[in-house]
């Protein structure tokens, strides 16, 4: 996906967000291609909500640069084709669930059959029809961020900001949603997503960046970022002399003999599983299995988080 | 519908349901009701004593509708992350300070005539006739009161409910003590410094009037006539029209560069 011909929907230049002496942003740079979901993880204040806040014109930069669907944040013109699901979403209590979507819809201009049949239509998709005449103080949280997502699809959006979507969500309702994001996707449409889910960050977005403390540690699509894992061959039958296994040893990180049996650790590349495969033929053994061990986003989130002050850009 | 209209509408029917608000109005209503109670009296009296008791119950409920409501329309929104979904949809920020502005002068109005319209049946129910004067007394409250929900509203962009609060009451206090400031501003005996009389005739300037805005008495006591009765009523709405504007204009101007 990412950048291959789409043009860019977000685009953050030297971002620095500074509360007094508190850096909340500091110095990040990132683009969001036209029709990808990106991924904004990070752990609780890194800065996820003040990147989205700034993006969204509800903040200012400090310094830098951010621009929405090529326009400065905040510009009236692209809140038409922009939408938002804060963390947590409150909305007047006394209004009922089709009243509150109805009431963002007018914002956009939506009035009479028009503004009915689209409130109707995202109270059905968010699963909220039945309940859609009760005032929003008798719902539960998940019911309240359903209308925080109905809400968001009012203007059938070009650019979503989703912060924490499937926050107090039952299981099936957070698949639901989850299916939605990938269909929100496929229709074209390009999605901003903060979470702490990482299963369904690593599993529906494209691009995703890891910030901590500030700053951008790990940036790059979800293949690139946890790639590097390991392979483990095992192969019996090998005849090999010392010099020969100091050759192996070479091309390896573990090598260990159990019951004559070879189990050998090397990294997941191409080359390293090949050359591992070359050496056990060529001194005779016979290969019983390859297994590759894959990292999963979790892992390499936790690595992030865990490295702390570390203040480069690791783009993969 | 314009979208001042429509944060209006919605900040209206969420200050309706207000506990608090609704706790002073039918306090309000039931010292209304009560002054039946004051027909003891001797009955030369009776009226006096109603209709000085009724405005001023409708005023001082009123004073305390609108600071709570004006110190709270605009924290309330960012503390509970309303103005969220609202500014990121194609809101202007200055819309949606006039809307909530709106809403609250809607819901003080709604106060007011509810609370106007028991104590004019009342009137009606006592003196067997509408009485104009007591309309006008409760047209000048509403003024007052918008003067008063435009400075909380002011206040609020920059400063904490709590703080706001007390600074606009004590506004309140200072203009309806307007004669007192002004009495000191002119020290026509020259006994305190210029530093002091300036800072006095600039209190009495900026600070609005609100005793103006009584005018009960007149309609207590008959035999006080106010000169061009309807030229006075029409200078203090134009008053509190400009005095409203100004503040509002203040409160865009700070809540533009405002971070929520």
């Amino acid at each position: 996906m990412a950048n291959d011909g789409n043009a860019k929907a977000i685009e953050i230049q030297n971002l620095v967000k500074k509360y007094k002496s508190v850096v909340a942003v500091n110095d990040i740079s990132l683009d969001v291609y036209e029709g990808e979901i990106f991924g904004f993880l990070g752990p609780n204040g890194a800065g996820k909500t003040t990147t989205i806040k700034t993006l969204l014109g509800l903040i200012f930069p400090s310094s830098g640069n951010v621009r929405v669907l090529g326009k400065p944040a905040g510009d009236i013109d692209i809140k038409l084709k922009v939408s938002y699901l804060p963390e947590s979403p409150y909305f007047y209590e006394h209004m009922s669930a089709r009243e509150v979507v109805g009431f963002y819809g007018s914002l956009f201009g939506l009035a009479g059959a028009a503004k009915t049949k689209r409130v109707d239509y995202l109270l059905d998709l968010v699963g909220l029809q039945k309940d859609s005449s009760k005032p929003l103080r008798a719902f539960s949280k998940g019911m309240l961020q359903r209308v925080g997502i109905a809400q968001a699809l009012i203007n059938d959006p070009k650019l979503l900001f989703f912060d924490e979507p499937t926050s107090g969500l039952d299981p099936v309702a957070h698949r639901d949603i989850r299916d939605l994001i990938v269909r929100l996707k496929n229709e074209g449409r390009t999605i901003f997503l903060s979470s702490h889910q990482l299963s369904d960050v690593e599993l529906v977005c494209d691009r995703v960046s890891i910030l901590n403390r500030g700053k951008i540690r790990r940036l790059g699509s979800v293949g690139e970022l946890i790639a590097g894992g390991n392979v483990e061959i095992i192969a019996e039958n090998v005849v090999a002399d010392d010099d020969q296994l100091g050759k192996l040893k070479a091309l390896t990180s573990n090598v260990s003999d159990v019951n004559h049996k070879l189990i050998i650790t090397t990294s997941a590349s191409n080359i390293s599983k090949n050359n591992v495969l070359d050496w056990v033929r060529a001194n005779k053994g016979d290969v019983i299995s390859v297994t590759e061990t894959r990292r999963s986003l979790e892992d390499i989130f936790y690595e992030t988080v865990r490295e702390g002050d570390s203040s480069a850009i690791v783009s993969a | 519908m314009s979208t001042i209209w429509l944060i209006a509408n919605g900040t209206f029917g969420e200050a309706m349901r207000r506990k608090i608000l609704n706790v002073f109005l039918f306090v309000a209503l039931a010292i209304i009701v009560m002054t039946f109670a004051f027909t003891s009296f001797m009955p030369r009296q009776e009226l006096v004593l109603i209709k000085s008791m009724g405005l001023g119950v409708i005023g001082l409920a009123g004073v305390f509708i609108s600071v709570i409501l004006g110190i709270n329309l605009i924290p309330n929104e960012i503390e509970r992350r309303t103005i969220y979904t609202i500014l990121s949809k194609p809101v202007q920020r200055s819309e949606f300070v006039l809307g909530k502005f709106l809403g609250g002068l809607m819901t003080v109005f709604s106060n007011i005539a509810l609370m106007g319209l028991a104590f004019l049946l009342l009137i009606v129910y006592k003196e067997h006739a509408i009485n104009l004067d007591v309309l006008k007394g409760i047209l000048m409250i509403f003024f007052q009161l918008m003067i008063v929900g435009a400075l909380a509203l002011f206040f609020s962009v920059f400063l904490s409910p709590f703080v706001n609060f007390f600074l606009t009451f004590a506004i309140y206090l200072l203009g309806s003590l307007s004669s007192i400031t002004e009495s000191l501003a002119k020290d026509p005996d020259h006994h305190k410094n210029a530093f002091v009389t300036g800072f006095f005739y600039l209190v009495h300037v900026v600070i609005p009037n609100f005793a103006n805005y009584n005018i009960q008495n007149p309609i207590i006591h008959p035999e006080i006539h106010v000169g061009k009765e309807g030229l006075y009523i029409v200078q203090l709405i134009v008053y509190a029209i400009l005095y409203t504007t100004i503040l509002l204009t203040l409160a865009v101007a700070i809540f533009e560069r405002r971070e929520v």
